[in-house]
């Protein structure tokens, strides 16, 4: 239950970070559908008016959206002609859930390992309000390690991904799909190696060479063990822009060592926001985090007059189960 | 939010603020497409869309001062200090390094610590990425303002916007938080030296990004730092050579690493 304090505080911050970004941007209005030809950046309007609507809501109203490529005609690079997911994109929505729960596919030979903190062992005191994020790890990979809000660069041969809110970046070459092969010439990391190549207008990314630390899910004391992972995890992304409003993001994911059969994760959306960079944000591991972050985040719920199941309910909203 | 809610946001998660505003850069009429555009093109002198190629994976030789030995004339910066900063920095020491806690080094620092780094460009835009500390730089190309004041959040990287001069890329960066040093604290070119070099939230960096073969790209900066120098400081030129390999490694600072470690790596 601890656990989860933690993820409050991250999700706060966040959600600070995107209040801030509000006050200039208008109710949303829906846009008018305008002539062929014109600027595809013109007909970018927000969806998702920070501040103007919870993240609750605004993750319902991305769950419905009718992506409309008429109105929001797919924007496409000028190199390849392939969609250009450049942009920056807020909050995540699942739209399809998983069809069965990760949890049920984990081994029960790697119990001990699991309790044990995985690849890092030791490391996590997940029993009591200790998550990855306060070691300033990126989040997991089956979220893309992806924060909370995200910008996509398109460029010549890359997709870029700029976090917002933990300080990482992932570089993902794309090439042509016959030369799709994956990375060996990195040192395994927690983001892994990712190579994408385009199947129609869907960028299909595999990731390997993972170092064995990230934690594909949460731990949930007592009963959910940390979902660990093993240098065998493979995660196959897919990516798509349906309309010039939306992303949709999907994973597959491998790890023989840890899940018996191969795990099909939710499909997720996430909705584009009015501006074209993310802010600087850096994550400052401290050892003494795991008081402070109590303390904090019951602060936190005492001001808004919740009780603490409510503060833990808002703080595992970021995390895919 | 209350002061001991605001240790803890700095002290340990630190979630940036507000993305940016700033305009959208408009993608320029669509040029022909080429049937051969994958990441080679990143070798070509020119982007598709016409401006001069910087990007690739880079790297340049460490350097940095000893006694007799200074080779980013950091000799010139320590004869710059005014004599309130020289006095302040006899009072610290390399504990007290913003990278010593994982803070990033910013550039130019960071153009002298010998680590790759990789530039990709895409319309409009230049991303500078580092492998001395997992922070980007987001640089627009076109000219525009800094970002507007009631947005700006003084940062280690500060706030960059670039236009071209032909085909030097020509950087101005402001809004440091005042926090990060200008050199490691190995760095000591005289027998006086403290190994200490701060600079303040005053700071403002020019940089001048030019690729000038298909395998070399220079680098140089000016640094004005009206709170701590009496003068500009211009570095040398860096000579970056391109390095084989689609993108640099990542790069993690934590906890479990602690800062000597760390310290090591960016050395």
């Amino acid at each position: 239950m601890l656990a989860r304090y933690g993820i409050t505080v991250v999700v706060l911050f966040i959600a600070i970070g995107a209040s801030r970004a509000s006050a200039q941007i208008q109710t949303y209005t829906p846009p008018e559908a305008t002539a062929e030809g014109t600027d595809w950046t013109e007909r970018i309007v927000e969806i998702l008016p920070p501040g103007v609507e919870s993240r609750a809501e605004a993750r319902s109203r991305i769950a419905a959206y009718t992506p409309n490529p008429l109105a929001y005609p797919v924007p496409r690079t000028s190199w390849d002609g392939k969609p250009d997911f450049s942009g920056v994109y807020w909050p995540d929505a699942t739209i399809t859930s998983p069809p069965v729960p990760l949890e049920s596919l984990y081994r029960l030979e790697t119990r001990d390992y699991r309790e044990a903190g995985g690849g890092a062992a030791g490391l996590i005191d997940w029993r009591g309000i200790d998550t990855p994020l306060f070691h300033c790890w990126p989040r997991s990979p089956v979220e893309g390690s992806m924060s909370g809000t995200v910008q996509l660069v398109s460029a010549p041969g890359y997709l870029l991904m700029l976090n917002e809110g933990a300080n990482n970046f992932r570089i993902i070459p794309i090439v042509d799909e016959n030369e799709s092969q994956p990375s060996t010439s990195h040192k395994p990391s927690f983001q892994g190696s990712s190579v994408g190549h385009w199947e129609g207008d869907t960028l299909v990314v595999e990731v390997t060479n993972f170092n064995g630390k990230p934690w594909l899910g949460p731990a949930r004391p007592p009963d959910q063990l940390p979902q660990t992972s093993s240098d065998a995890l493979r995660i196959v992304e897919r990516w798509s822009r349906p309309d010039a409003q939306i992303i949709e993001y999907s994973v597959v994911v491998e790890d023989p060592k840890m899940i018996t059969a191969r795990w099909t994760g939710p499909v997720e959306r996430r909705g584009i926001v009015p501006y074209d960079t993310v802010q600087e944000s850096l994550c400052f591991p401290d050892p003494e985090l795991g008081t402070r972050h109590r303390e904090f985040a019951e602060a936190e719920a005492d001001k808004r007059g919740e009780s603490d199941e409510a503060a833990i309910e808002a703080g595992s909203q970021g995390v895919i189960q | 939010m209350s002061a001991r809610a605001m240790t803890v946001i700095v002290g340990a998660v630190v979630i940036g603020a507000a993305v940016l505003v700033g305009l959208r850069v408009a993608v320029d009429e669509k040029s022909a497409i080429d049937s051969n555009s994958t990441r080679t093109d990143s070798v070509a002198m020119r982007t598709q869309w016409g401006e001069a190629n910087l990007a690739g994976v880079w790297r340049a030789e460490p350097l940095g001062a000893s006694v007799g030995r200074d080779t980013f004339d950091l000799t010139t910066l320590e004869g710059l200090y005014t004599p309130e900063t020289r006095v302040r920095m006899t009072e610290l020491s390399a504990e007290d390094d913003p990278t010593m806690r994982c803070a990033p080094p910013a550039f130019p620092r960071a153009a002298m610590l010998g680590h790759p780094i990789q530039i990709i460009q895409s319309p409009g835009f230049a991303f500078v990425f580092t492998e001395a500390y997992p922070v980007f730089r987001t640089i627009p190309t076109t000219g525009r303002p800094h970002t507007a004041a009631e947005y700006l959040y003084p940062t280690y990287m500060g706030d960059s916007t670039a236009r071209w001069e032909g085909d030097t890329l020509v950087v101005d960066v402001t809004a440091f938080n005042g926090e990060g040093w200008l050199a490691s604290a190995q760095d000591r070119p005289t027998n006086t030296s403290t190994g200490v070099w701060l600079s303040s939230d005053a700071m403002h960096v020019v940089e001048r990004w030019r690729r000038i073969d298909a395998d070399t790209l220079e680098y140089q900066a000016r640094v004005e730092d009206p709170a701590m120098l009496t003068l500009p400081w211009e570095t040398p030129t860096v000579t970056f050579e391109r390095q084989s390999g689609d993108r640099i490694e990542e790069v993690m600072c934590r906890p479990e690493d602690g800062p000597a470690t760390y310290l090591a790596r960016i050395g």
